[in-house]
């Protein structure tokens, strides 16, 4: 599996007694387009700084295109483009300017790659950084991480800031750099920004991973309310020791709880009743992403 | 537009350079423009009722001739604190203050070595530092006829003002490199201005002091010592200063490259 990625081995990091890191395995594949996703402070952060070598590991150890982050920094860096989580320069150039440097220190790029990029964006070039909103500012910083067409792009919390509109643009541009062969590692922590781009979500809370698998299967694992209702009543005790089975209550015929994993075991003991109907609500991506933050509370 | 580190440093920091240059030529210069009114000795008199060790510490010893006139006020104080402040202030802008926004990460994501990125920005600084020497030479030139200071050449003017510029590298040299080693920019800053005055203090008082030998751990002692506006250019307090200026660089730059970005 040499031709991953992003190789993590046991990567650690450790701020004095803080640990940002926690001993994290994990592969990015090739051409992948890999969601992060976890709250502030999980190490989302620490982990794209170790990745562009702007913070070194404690412990464990990270391949990124093949090379070491720390050795071969010029060269890594030359094949990716990275958003910072805070995206800020200099406010008194321009946004032309801006852009013109940043592309000058890779060694210069067709003008018009950039022009055409921001005007993807919307993006008014004249401006000056500083008079620029969040939302344009964030712009400055997408054009920056795609318009040199990397291998890789690494991004941390791209979307904040952006409207609705131009979200759909950038899940646009990310869909397409996957297509033309690009690896796309970005973080977030809000699962639905991902979702509709993502080929797998690694979670992860307190410096741990603490999932990692493609959106539906996640999603298969997930919490939903389930009500059921029965052509006689029912006691709650038969049901109250089926496996995934919580928040049981029982009214009468009718029969709410909340359902963690696959449904079969709650329906195989429902019906040994006459069941006259079933309501089972979609996950809450949300709701999903909950599970694995309240997973890890509950294990600390 | 610019497109690498160094001339993009210079472009974005433009006006600022400008404000350092013309704040000191003007400075330098009225002061300079003076010496007619004092020229005539009643200065000199007034002084020589000063104690002895106060008219060595601040080099007025010779007040009546352009050269000491000069360099005791003008190059002797107020220059010299001038650059000192500029490499403080400019060090401190140089990796601390785009550490400090987090401006840094995107820099050094880009395929620029830390090594390289760092002296792109100490030869912006040292390029600063030579425009505004010029300038006061210049400033000093346009007005050494009518200020009575044709006793001094322009080569010895050009000494001078060249000394100055790499009284100013050396301590942004110092500057930069603390910059670099610890990333915050208060503390460069501080760190800078006070090693600044103390050696300033050191150079005037050392003498006095019975501790004469330690004059030549103060950079100013490079700057002046030789006295310049008399004697020309001093070659080798010239390299003791730039090859200052180059080492606590060059250390700094080790102890950059060992260390993590502050957020």
């Amino acid at each position: 599996m040499d031709d991953d990625v992003i190789v993590l081995d046991n990567l650690t990091k450790t701020y004095g007694r803080r640990r940002g890191l926690d001993g994290l395995d994990l592969r990015v594949h090739a051409g992948e387009v890999l969601g992060y996703l976890g709250p502030n402070g999980a190490g989302k952060s620490t982990t794209i700084r170790l990745l562009l070598d702007l913070i070194r590991p404690t412990a464990g150890r990270a391949r990124v295109l093949g090379l070491d982050p720390r050795a071969d920094a010029v060269a890594l860096h030359r094949r990716v483009g990275y958003l910072p989580g805070d995206f800020t320069v200099d406010g008194r150039q321009s946004v032309r300017a801006c852009l013109r440097f940043l592309a000058g220190l890779r060694g210069g790029l067709p003008a018009a790659r950039i022009d055409a990029l921001a005007e993807r964006l919307d993006l008014d070039q004249t401006a000056r950084v500083k008079s620029l909103s969040k939302g344009n500012r964030q712009k400055v910083g997408l054009v920056q991480a795609f318009m040199h067409e990397p291998e890789l792009l690494i991004l941390d919390e791209p979307t904040s800031g952006l409207d609705p509109l131009v979200q759909q643009t950038f899940l646009a541009m990310v869909t397409e750099a996957a297509h033309r062969g690009a690896t796309v590692f970005m973080s977030s922590h809000v699962l639905a920004e991902v979702q509709a781009v993502a080929d797998r979500v690694a979670i992860i809370r307190d410096g741990r991973l603490v999932a990692l698998d493609t959106v539906t299967a996640l999603r298969s694992a997930a919490v939903r309310t389930v009500e059921l209702t029965f052509a006689e009543p029912i006691t709650a005790a038969e049901f109250a020791a089926v496996p995934g089975v919580g928040d049981l209550t029982v009214t009468g015929t009718v029969l709410t709880c909340r359902l963690t994993g696959p449904p079969d075991a709650l329906l195989r003991a429902a019906t040994r009743h006459t069941v006259t109907g079933i309501l089972a609500t979609e996950p809450a991506l949300d709701d999903l992403f909950h599970t694995y933050y309240a997973g890890a509370d509950r294990a600390v | 537009m610019p497109s690498d580190v160094f001339t993009k440093t210079l472009t974005d920091d433009r006006r600022v350079l400008i404000g350092w240059a013309v704040g000191a030529t003007l400075a330098g210069v009225m002061y300079a423009s003076f010496y007619p009114q004092l020229a005539d000795g009643q200065m000199a008199e007034a002084v020589a009722n000063y104690p002895q060790a106060m008219r060595e510490a601040f080099r007025l010893e010779d007040l009546t001739s352009a050269a000491g006139y000069l360099g005791s006020s003008v190059f002797g104080l107020i220059l010299p604190l001038i650059a000192m402040f500029y490499g403080a202030a400019t060090g401190a802008r140089a990796i601390a203050a785009d550490e400090e926004t987090g401006r840094l990460d995107l820099l050094l994501a880009h395929p620029i070595s830390r090594t390289r990125f760092l002296l792109h920005r100490f030869a912006a600084l040292a390029a600063g530092a030579l425009a505004i020497a010029a300038t006061i030479w210049l400033g000093m030139l346009a007005i050494r006829s009518s200020a009575q200071l044709t006793g001094i050449s322009v080569a010895q003017f050009a000494a001078q003002c060249l000394q100055l510029a790499l009284l100013a590298i050396a301590f942004g040299g110092l500057s930069i490199g603390i910059g670099a080693a610890t990333g915050r920019r208060a503390l460069v800053f501080t760190v800078t201005a006070v090693t600044g005055v103390l050696a300033y203090a050191l150079h005037a008082f050392a003498g006095q002091l019975g501790i004469n030998g330690a004059k030549y751990l103060s950079p100013f002692h490079y700057y002046i010592g030789g006295e310049p506006l008399r004697h020309g250019m001093q070659w080798a307090d010239a390299a003791v200063l730039l090859a200052a200026g180059v080492l606590l660089v060059a250390a700094g730059a080790v102890l950059f490259n060992r260390r993590d970005l502050n957020t």
